[in-house]
């Protein structure tokens, strides 16, 4: 069974970022990169689908500029066979993303697509959701646990309230939620081996795909600052606050 | 309020540091002299005669100045992180917590320093920085809780030092109450100042015998570029200095630490943290570099391939992102934290770094041979030749019988110490449970000197008396 997965390349997780002085942007000038986390898990579920023998191939995709090869070579050090490049050009949208994916599906014809359920950078949690209908494949959003049996996989989904499973025939597309798995360190000699892996780069119009925009991005800000806290002297004077100032009760 | 068994001040006395500080910085009840009266050490029971909170140096002053009339014993107390049993007043003494000296002022950016109160929390100190596109480089697990008035008395090291030096090189000047309640202000900043001795370096890692630091100009570096955090699996202590060579000689390492596989299994196991590889080993090093190109990396992997011929390492990882550098970061930093619970018997030991394979094979020897029965967690900077050795304390074992078969086996670690002309205290400071050692490391007359630099600060001999050696 071959195993398709999509990375992101985003700003990392752990940077504090901040808007640029004319608010066009997030303000992406010498920022910290990283593989999106959820897609992080994304490749640890694939691999380990490997590790377990269930799949044959997990083959890695990413949609984005020349960097984001860097992201890819993670992924193929954490044990992803090869790799595919789609080459854009600055921020493209979740619609076109799955497009494009759409287009690498059938290049590639996976049973299984796994995907994160959303990158941190927009937070759109769209693109499998869009890659399903477009693809016409099943889908098992918000993975916390991932089961291939036979020709179906069953997904148990984080639902509000509670975990729903669902069993899907395959093709499938899986989105993965943050408990599915805790991926592993690339270790050095695979980082060195994945160097060596085969890595192609598509043209959107290599898969038949138009790259428009629908959407334009107004302004970006930070959210606005926490006033620092204060000390009240008794419950009396908090009361008073509350009323008078905070008028909360 | 007084709930203090032994020894109470007379109400004159109370009353007269009230008037100082205010009644309610007063502190005198069990749970302040439990909280305030001792560091991370659990050997000795805090016994303070009372707690004060002073918010202004002319408070400290006036305190000092009324405890050297009438003879009372003071012990400054910052963060109380340390190690040594220098924060612990165990014998009555007035203990003077600098927690509400917390200002950051004066922040300079032409000369990268800014002025602090003795409180600052270290961390504080280090998120100031990264606000100024700054970085302050002394860091060690304790950050969130130590002071600078605390770091600058145990001249604290931590797990930058291979590349920024210990906490003195970041004291550009510093004020410190003497003994007898006098302000000294030392070095005021300067890049140069040979006019005379450097008295400013004599209170650095001074443990507060010689006055109380209240407060510092501290220096602040460049950030370091896109660090990234390698974790390599070693299969000896030899091997690990050599992979430590073969770094150092072509890249300028941020750090370069070490642990061994059992104090990896205790941070796995208590803090849910993921082993790095599965390949056993028994030692892992940690290295940190920065990014300043992609050619740092291509070289780190380079060296790896070569260490991995030679036989040196077994396998490694690196960090691919700031929360994976982070995670990495934590098997090392976390544990300190995580092996607290076994009340470990720590030794903080150091030689040069060259002789640091013979030197710990000696050790471990002696240490094996002693405590058979005792399991043993070695970590450390050994980048900078210092390493951690931690003896835990089997859970049925009472205390004091622990205490003293370690205190044994310690005689003959520091007999090993001596003979490599090493240091019974590498970072850690002396305080109340190296000082039967001190011998070990300093010559007679050096103890004497000190001595007397002591007497000079402190005529009354007020000051943390019978921390690092008895008067
Ligand atoms: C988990 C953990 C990890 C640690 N890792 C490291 C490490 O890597 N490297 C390292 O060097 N240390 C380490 N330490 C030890 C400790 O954190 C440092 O020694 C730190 O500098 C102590 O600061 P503090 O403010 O807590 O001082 P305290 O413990 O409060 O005091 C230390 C000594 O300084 C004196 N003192 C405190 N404030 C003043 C003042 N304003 N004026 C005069 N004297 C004063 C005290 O009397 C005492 O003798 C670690 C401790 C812990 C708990």
């Amino acid at each position: 069974m071959k195993v398709l997965v999509a990375v992101k390349r985003v700003v990392d997780y752990n940077v504090k970022v901040r808007a640029k002085a004319d608010g066009s942007d997030v303000d992406l000038n010498n920022v910290k990169m990283a593989i999106n986390p959820f897609c992080e898990i994304a490749v640890e579920e694939a691999v380990r689908l490997k590790e377990a023998g269930v799949a044959s191939e997990v083959v890695v995709v990413s949609v984005g500029e020349k960097s984001c090869q860097e992201q890819i070579r993670t992924a193929l050090a954490l044990g992803a066979d090869r790799g595919i490049q789609v080459e854009t050009e600055g921020a493209v949208e979740p619609l076109v993303v799955a497009k494009l994916l759409k287009g690498v599906v059938e290049k590639e014809q996976p049973q299984l697509v796994i995907l994160g359920k959303q990158s941190i950078d927009g937070d759109n949690n769209q693109t499998g959701q869009m890659l399903g209908a477009l693809a016409n494949m099943a889908q098992g959003t918000f993975a916390s646990e991932v089961k291939v049996d036979g020709d179906a996989v069953s997904v148990t989904r984080e639902v509000d309230g509670g975990l729903q499973t669902v069993k899907l025939k395959l093709p499938a597309i899986v989105t993965t939620d943050l408990r599915l798995n805790e991926p592993r360190y690339a270790s050095l000699p695979n980082i060195m081996k994945a160097k060596k892996k085969q890595l192609d780069v598509f043209s959107p119009a290599d898969l038949g795909v138009e790259v428009k925009s629908h959407l334009t991005q107004l302004r970006v800000e930070p959210p606005a600052e926490r006033q620092a806290g204060i000390k009240v002297a008794s419950v009396d004077e908090l009361v008073d606050k509350l009323k008078n100032e905070a008028k909360v009760i | 309020m007084n709930d203090l068994a032994t020894p109470r001040l007379s109400p004159a006395t109370l009353s007269a540091l009230a008037d100082i500080v205010g009644a309610e910085r007063v502190l005198t009840d069990a749970e302040s002299a439990a909280h305030y009266g001792r560091d991370w050490t659990r050997f000795h029971t805090p016994t303070p005669s009372a707690v004060l909170l002073p918010g202004s140096i002319e408070e400290v002053q006036d305190i000092v100045r009324l405890a050297a009339r009438e003879g009372l014993a003071i012990v400054p107390s910052g963060g109380r992180t340390g190690l040594s049993a220098g924060a612990v007043a165990a014998n009555g003494e007035l203990v003077i917590a600098l927690d509400r000296l917390s200002s950051i002022a004066d922040f300079n950016p032409v000369e990268r320093t800014v002025r602090c109160g003795a409180g600052v929390i270290t961390e504080q100190l280090q998120q100031f920085a990264e606000g100024q596109g700054l970085y302050y480089p002394v860091d060690f697990a304790s950050a969130g809780s130590s002071q600078i008035g605390g770091n600058i008395s145990t001249n604290a090291g931590g797990i930058k030092v291979i590349r920024h030096g210990m906490t003195r090189d970041w004291v550009a000047g510093l004020k410190l109450v003497t003994g007898t309640g006098e302000l000294l202000d030392l070095n005021r900043g300067l890049v140069k100042n040979n006019a005379g001795y450097d008295l400013r370096q004599l209170v650095i890692g001074a443990e507060g015998t010689l006055g109380i630091v209240v407060e510092a100009t501290m220096a602040l570096a460049r950030p370091p570029q896109d660090p990234a955090v390698l974790v390599l699996g070693v299969p000896d202590m030899g091997a690990i200095m050599q992979v430590l060579a073969a770094y150092q000689a072509k890249m300028d390492l941020q750090a370069f630490e070490f642990f061994s596989e059992l104090a990896l299994q205790k941070v796995v196991e208590h803090q849910g943290l993921q082993r790095p590889f599965e390949t056993p080993a028994e030692y892992y090093a940690l290295l940190e570099f920065e990014q300043l190109t992609g050619a740092d990396m291509e070289q780190a992997m380079a060296l790896f391939e070569h260490c991995v011929e030679q036989g040196w390492v077994v396998d490694g990882v690196a960090s691919q992102s700031v929360a994976q550098a982070e995670s990495l970061w934590r098997l090392r930093e976390d544990i300190s934290e995580t092996i607290s619970r076994w009340t470990p018997y720590k030794n903080d030991i150091s030689t040069t770094v060259a002789k640091v394979p013979d030197f710990l094979s000696e050790v471990e020897q002696v240490v094996n041979g002693a405590y058979p029965d005792f399991e043993i967690v070695w970590f450390g900077h050994i980048g900078d030749g210092n390493v951690h050795l931690n003896v835990l304390k089997p859970d049925d074992l009472p205390v004091d019988e622990f205490k003293q078969r370690c205190g044994e086996v310690s005689q003959w670690v520091f007999e090993i110490v001596q003979r490599y002309g090493g240091s019974v205290s590498a970072e850690h400071g002396v305080g109340l449970l190296k000082k039967d050692y001190l011998p070990y490391s300093r010559s007679e007359l050096e103890i004497d000197l000190m001595r007397q630099i002591k007497r000079a600060f402190d005529p009354a001999g007020i000051m943390n008396p019978g921390k690092i050696f008895d008067a």
